[in-house]
């Protein structure tokens, strides 16, 4: 006769067994391997930060097959690689319809090792963001749980009880710490490495740092808005200086959204909106003025060679190889 | 189904398996000091333990009952890190080993004596199932659980959820690594041991004798 724990072992060990038939070893690095997740059939979606060598890595299935496989695309700015196989083998890890919710049963699994599956149970114990990441990204939504991430679970699964995907453990995002990026979030990174090779993302072409805005300039705005991005800088040939932002500028809307911070304003610097027209809403002498101009397109922080995770010598490059946004 | 009802029934049933397996679960002493846990193999006192808990001189045994007994140490490997030990009792509760190939993400409790505190419990999942080399060169299979250990817990039982033992926790890596014997590794050791203790353990065959 069952009884309720029994239930919940066998739906646990269930829950491994489906999603271990889609984790991989990625074998990429000088130390021990890490873990992927097959976004399709020839794709592997992993950490970037395991990546280190773009020939030369191999693949181990759950069925024990080994697979070479090469670097589709990377975006170290999310921590995201994805690896192409020399032929499809895999079967894609089913995204969970339900974004995680915190309290909620989550398996860690992760394959460092070609003597199978490895597994943590956790709850998910929160759900942050947005959170500016290190290498310049910007990462809308994290998890974090309380499973043991254990050595080269990075690249690795979280799981449902249900073996659905809820994200990808990666230790390469928060000084060390594991931390989970939501599967909808990584799948939309897999989709635009897979057609573009990198993340495409907005360029503007100026610097700011964060001013209060005073009574007279919310007057001026007609409406309560504390913060804004007062420009100390702008990259000559830019979209800024041609679109006519002037060094002064107190910049506190993009489009029709308030920008209270440089998360706002990069929030909206996304790949579609490259190449379009947007209109940029400044305080100038106290006064609103609308600007519009042309966003330009971010040059790709290259995946050559490896940049440790939290080296210190990030770089944010623009169209000139220099200056942020 | 209700989440309530469904969360107490696990409830229930996650008592009802402690209440079945902690009569099974015994403490080993050293000379002075507690020095881990053990498993009543055989309801005839047989009790299995680790080999480093059993390394003491004199040795005895407390049953969840609060009886203590001296311990007469039977057969010991330092290699699988077993030790077969027998007590003066009879008619004891035994803890059966599973003969289930344990599954990663199966359910995982340990019982023990951590830090000194008798009869704990702790819970998580097997979380890999892997070989390791022994001193002598022999491969092994390992059984490692996410379930957290700590000194004293040695030589008890992790379960499943069915209350069966499918290992014995023998060691403690970087504090989250929980390492187990296995319930097969424990039957080879156990038989070996009492083949060669008990070599007439077969029936002996009775010779009627003959008046003359």
């Amino acid at each position: 006769m069952s009884n309720a724990f029994e239930d919940l072992s066998n739906a646990m060990a269930g829950a491994v067994e489906k999603a271990g038939k889609s984790t991989v070893l990625v074998d990429a690095r000088r130390r021990f391997p890490a873990s992927g997740i097959a976004y399709t059939a020839d794709l592997i979606l992993t950490a970037d930060h395991v990546v280190e060598r773009d020939e030369d890595i191999k693949i181990i299935l759950f069925d024990g097959k080994q697979i070479s496989a090469t670097v589709a695309g990377r975006d170290p700015g999310s921590d995201l690689a994805l690896l192409r196989l020399e032929q499809a083998a895999v079967t894609p890890a089913e995204v969970s319809k339900e974004p995680a919710r915190v309290g909620q049963f989550a398996l860690a699994l992760g394959r460092p090792s070609d003597e199978g599956i490895q597994a943590s149970l956790g709850v998910v114990s929160a759900i942050g963001g947005p959170v500016r990441l290190q290498r310049g990204g910007l990462l809308e939504r994290y998890i974090r749980t309380d499973t043991i991430p254990y050595p080269g679970f990075s690249g690795g699964p979280l799981v449902a009880a249900d073996g659905s995907l809820l994200g990808l453990n990666t230790s390469g995002l928060a000084h060390g710490a594991a931390l989970t990026i939501p599967a909808e979030l990584a799948w939309r990174t897999a989709e635009m490495l897979a057609k573009h090779g990198h993340i495409k993302r907005g360029y503007l072409g100026l610097r700011s740092q964060s001013v209060e805005i005073p009574e007279a300039g919310q007057k001026a705005l007609k409406r309560e808005q504390a913060m804004g991005l007062l420009i100390v800088g702008v990259e000559s040939g830019s979209p800024a200086e041609k679109g006519g932002l002037m060094v002064g500028d107190i910049l506190v809307g993009f489009g029709d959204s308030r920008v209270l911070d440089h998360d706002a304003l990069f929030a909206h610097l996304t790949g579609d909106v490259i190449g379009k027209s947007v209109s940029i809403e400044v305080l100038r002498g106290g006064k609103p003025h609308t600007i519009n101009l042309i966003v330009d397109e971010r040059e790709a922080v290259s995946g050559e060679g490896f940049t440790p995770p939290f080296g210190g010598h990030h770089r944010h490059r623009g169209p000139k190889g220099r200056g942020r946004r | 189904m209700a989440g309530t009802t469904w969360l107490s029934m696990l409830s229930s049933a996650l008592d009802e398996l402690v209440e079945r397996v902690l009569p099974g679960l015994v403490v080993v002493h050293g000379r002075r000091f507690e020095v881990g846990a053990g498993i009543i193999f055989r309801a005839d006192g047989l009790i299995l333990t680790n080999n480093h808990v059993a390394g003491h001189r004199r040795l005895a045994v407390s049953l969840h009952n609060g009886r203590e007994y001296e311990a007469r140490l039977l057969a010991r490997d330092p290699e699988v890190d077993l030790a077969l030990m027998k007590i003066g009792a009879h008619d004891l509760p035994v803890l059966p080993l599973t003969r289930t190939q344990p599954r990663v993400g199966q359910m995982a409790l340990a019982f023990g004596h951590p830090w000194g505190q008798r009869d704990m419990l702790s819970s998580g999942i097997v979380s890999a199932l892997t070989t390791a080399q022994t001193h002598n060169g022999r491969q092994i299979p390992i059984l490692r659980s996410d379930v957290p250990l700590a000194p004293g817990n040695s030589g008890g039982p992790l379960v499943n959820a069915l209350g069966e033992v499918m290992g014995l926790n023998a060691m403690i890596v970087g504090g989250d690594q929980s390492i187990s014997i296995p319930a097969e590794i424990m039957r080879e050791f156990a038989e070996k041991a009492l083949s060669e203790l008990e070599p007439h353990s077969e029936p002996r065959r009775i010779i009627p004798e003959t008046v003359i």
